[in-house]
């Protein structure tokens, strides 16, 4: 047998076979069928008007508000332009929230993923460093625990740290003072309060991300562990060789999702410190949202606020992309 | 060649969906400021104006009342529904209990369909700067006769209408009459020999006295850190008459630096540097702060407003016999007596001016300000209404009630209110920040004082918040 060219766009038309790409038009025109339109309209369609009615037109209409001086009660909304922008920039009290939510986007997701990394890495790398590639003993019972914080919700936690942090006979200052330190004010000094807010948020959300890491991690072929445990690599070179590059995205996406809700923190927030701690050293703009719009019925500087608030979200997603990929993340993408 | 553009579709569309899964999260903040659109109205029949029917309500209507679920629940707004019904048969009434009232009732505004009568209290009610032209006028309700033929103007305590007058419109009716006072233990005080503090001076001398005891003048949690601001306020317009007051309501440029309230700012510092505050209060939640005062007496008075008994009721020392005084003065010649309270009407019920049946939610106020239905709510609640006359001598056995009655017996018309902290929505949260450093001890009273005064500069200035004049 003749050997006939594998590479199917090899040019070939002498033969009369047609050219790949020009009756592939034709094709694709011809087979637009009940089939194929159904299909397009159930899975592209039908979503995409779902998400321009419950997700895109919300978010034009709150750009639009925005513009406004909606008071949130009535059915004017005069148009004020960037009015409200300039005053939310102009207000002290948003630049403040402003750089809080900031240092809650820095401290929050690095905690929480270092930790929840840290740990998850103990229950699946941690265990003898001979033998098979095992987690540290008793590491189903760690991993139960970890989990517990998550599975309480987040304003009950919130009110359980406040007691703990309470000042007067609060578990943390009995805690201190039997080592013979003086009560500290946590919640109520400028110094402390909102490390003690981050401390309660990574407390109550490393559970789930280990979790989640875990997962991951038990999806890394055990073939290219035993490989490396051979080539006598430590565990600690398996976890920051191994381990953390090839679960990745799932880290990328831990750390998308942890920012979120450190953006967010509201309730966290109200349980903990609801009047924006001392000298508002805790307020968020969550928290001035929610002020601005039912408590001083200004809804239309409530959404200029929903929309530098989204702007952030964005951009923190934005940044988290591209530090993967300047990191290594295209390197790998390329393999795949 | 083929192959090429077709894999570079899917992947597009992949990358599409990711980037609609990282927009889905900041889509839910933008989303939450949605608004409605406009309604239509929806009027309800009136009647034939009697005796018995004042305001013209219509046969069997439907009246719809959105009650503020707090410490004093709904279900006297049921009981003078009921009565209602009884003189009115064939009439619905519909109460639906709300904590949230603000986000409840906001798309209810914006729909042109708001509840006949509401009551706009608790956190998250609605600011009465942005719907006092939404609100009907109640006059007419104050000028009917009640359900026992009295005109109601003639069976209230004095000025309670003012903290629901708005401009010169009056727009809510405040139906629980808070009294503010200075609280503390009857048993305590009697066991050590004990008076309840008439001066700034007295209150300091009673703090070194307690200090002997190894217990704390006062108490405050990080959330009623303002319940200070009220006690400084309210001993400064004793002190300096209505002008202070005046000057304070209309956002006065010298407000913050008038004698009695940098005098009475000045005796509070005193008593914060000598430490007869309990420490910690601002990173204390304010029912533990409370309970401080109320259960493990560490601190002997609390100043706060009169919901405080029932507020604390499980959380009080058997034997507490917790009584109140009207608050210190700064000396012993104040423009208005010792005596004079700061006395507020509280919980505003309004109706909006869509409201589908107007009549009928003014029935229903007529009717809750009838004598049964006040009576009721006071026997129930352990609180005055603003209907005068109908605390019993023993309080229903409650000494807080009885000292209630002794403060309202006494006051005559020296009863003042104010609500600039509350009618401008943003400046409580200002002042919790500020009052709660300064009670802290970390921020001097002249600091206060000129954060405050910067603060009313701010809202004067700011021409897009509707300002209120107080005469």
């Amino acid at each position: 047998m003749t050997q006939v060219p594998i590479d199917a766009n090899a040019e070939a038309p002498a033969v009369g076979i047609p050219s790949p790409t020009a009756p592939r038009r034709g094709h694709f025109l011809k087979k637009w069928t009940f089939d194929r339109v159904s299909f397009f309209a159930i899975f592209l369609g039908l979503p995409l008007v779902i998400y321009i009615v419950l997700v895109v037109s919300p978010f034009v209409q709150a750009i639009y508000y925005s513009l406004t001086g909606w008071t949130g009660f009535d059915s004017e909304f005069p148009f004020v332009g960037l009015d409200n922008y300039v005053r939310l920039f102009s207000d002290d009290l948003f630049v403040k929230a402003l750089l809080n939510n900031v240092v809650l986007l820095i401290f929050v997701p690095i905690l929480t993923i270092g930790i929840a990394l840290i740990f998850a890495a103990m229950i699946i790398v941690g265990g003898p460093s001979r033998g098979n590639v095992r987690g540290l003993r008793g590491s189903n019972f760690y991993r139960i625990v970890s989990f517990f914080p998550f599975v309480i919700p987040s304003i009950a936690v919130g009110l359980i740290w406040a007691f703990v942090y309470n000042p007067n006979g609060g578990l943390l200052n009995g805690v201190i003072g039997f080592f013979g330190i003086s009560p500290v004010n946590w919640l109520g000094s400028e110094n402390t309060a909102m490390g003690c807010v981050i401390f309660v948020i990574v407390w109550a959300s490393i559970g789930f991300y280990m979790i989640t890491f875990i997962a991951a991690m038990k999806g890394v072929p055990s073939e290219i562990l035993e490989a490396a445990r051979i080539d006598g690599a430590s565990r600690t070179r398996i976890i920051f060789t191994i381990m953390i590059p090839m679960i990745r995205d799932n880290v990328q996406t831990g750390v998308i999702y942890i920012g979120i809700a450190a953006l967010d923190s509201f309730v966290f927030m109200s349980a903990l410190a609801p009047t924006g701690g001392p000298n508002n050293s805790t307020w968020i703009l969550s928290q001035q949202l929610f002020q601005t719009a039912f408590v001083q019925g200004r809804f239309g500087e409530a959404c200029a606020l929903g929309v530098v608030l989204a702007a952030l979200t964005l951009a923190f997603a934005g940044l988290v992309f591209f530090i993967n990929w300047v990191t290594g993340g295209r390197k790998e993408n390329r393999i795949r | 060649m083929s192959i090429q553009p077709k894999k570079f579709e899917r992947r597009g569309f992949l990358r599409g969906a990711l980037a609609t899964a990282v927009l889905v999260p900041a889509g839910g903040a933008l989303a939450s400021c949605a608004g409605g659109g406009g309604g239509g109205s929806n009027k309800a029949a009136t009647g034939a104006v009697s005796d018995s029917n004042p305001f013209g309500m219509g046969d069997k209507t439907k009246i719809d009342a959105v009650v503020f679920n707090g410490g004093y629940k709904t279900d006297y707004v049921d009981f003078a529904g009921d009565i209602l019904k009884k003189n009115h048969s064939g009439t619905d009434v519909k109460v639906s209990a709300s904590t949230d009232i603000s986000g409840e009732l906001q798309p209810r505004f914006v729909g042109g369909n708001p509840p006949d009568m509401f009551d706009n209290s608790g956190a998250k009610s609605i600011a009465f700067s942005t719907i006092v032209d939404q609100l009907e006028p109640l006059d007419s309700v104050f000028a009917a006769k009640n359900l026992e033929g009295q005109v109601i103007s003639d069976t209230v305590y004095p000025g309670v209408k003012d903290p629901g007058t708005f401009g010169d419109k009056f727009l809510a009716m405040n139906y629980v009459l808070t009294v503010y006072a200075l609280w503390y233990s009857g048993s305590l005080f009697e066991e050590n020999g004990w008076t309840p503090p008439k001066t700034w001076d007295e209150a300091i001398d009673l703090g070194s006295k307690a200090a002997a005891k190894g217990k704390k003048l006062f108490v405050f949690g990080t959330e009623a850190a303002t319940y200070y601001h009220e006690l400084a306020v309210s001993s400064a317009i004793k002190e300096g008459g209505d002008e202070v007051r005046l000057a304070l309501e209309n956002l006065d440029a010298n407000a913050w630096s008038q004698p009695a309230i940098t005098g009475v700012l000045g005796k509070l510092e005193e008593i914060i540097k000598r430490g007869y505050f309990v420490p910690g209060g601002s990173g204390t939640k304010f029912t533990q702060a409370q309970a401080q005062w109320s259960n493990d007496e560490m601190a002997l008075l609390y100043p706060s407003g009169s919901w405080i008994e029932n507020e604390m009721k499980d959380q009080t020392k058997a034997g507490f016999k917790m009584t109140g005084v009207p608050v210190p003065t700064l000396t012993s010649s104040p423009k208005l007596p010792y005596t004079a309270l700061h006395s507020e009407a509280g919980e505003p019920f309004a109706i909006p001016s869509k409201a589908a049946n107007i009549a009928g939610a003014k029935e229903l106020m007529r009717t809750m300000l009838s004598k049964e239905a006040s009576q009721n709510f006071t026997k129930t609640r352990l609180a005055p209404t603003i209907i005068k006359g109908l605390l019993p001598d023993d309080g229903y056995g409650s000494t807080a009630l009885q000292a209630q009655k002794k403060m309202l017996d006494q006051v005559g018309t020296n009863v003042f209110t104010y609500k600039y902290e509350t009618y401008y929505g943003g400046m409580h949260k200002t002042f919790l920040t500020l009052w709660n450093s300064f009670l802290d001890g970390k921020m001097s009273a002249a600091d206060l004082a000129k954060n405050s005064q910067s603060e009313f500069d701010k809202i004067r200035n700011d021409s897009s918040i509707k300002k209120l004049q107080v005469k």
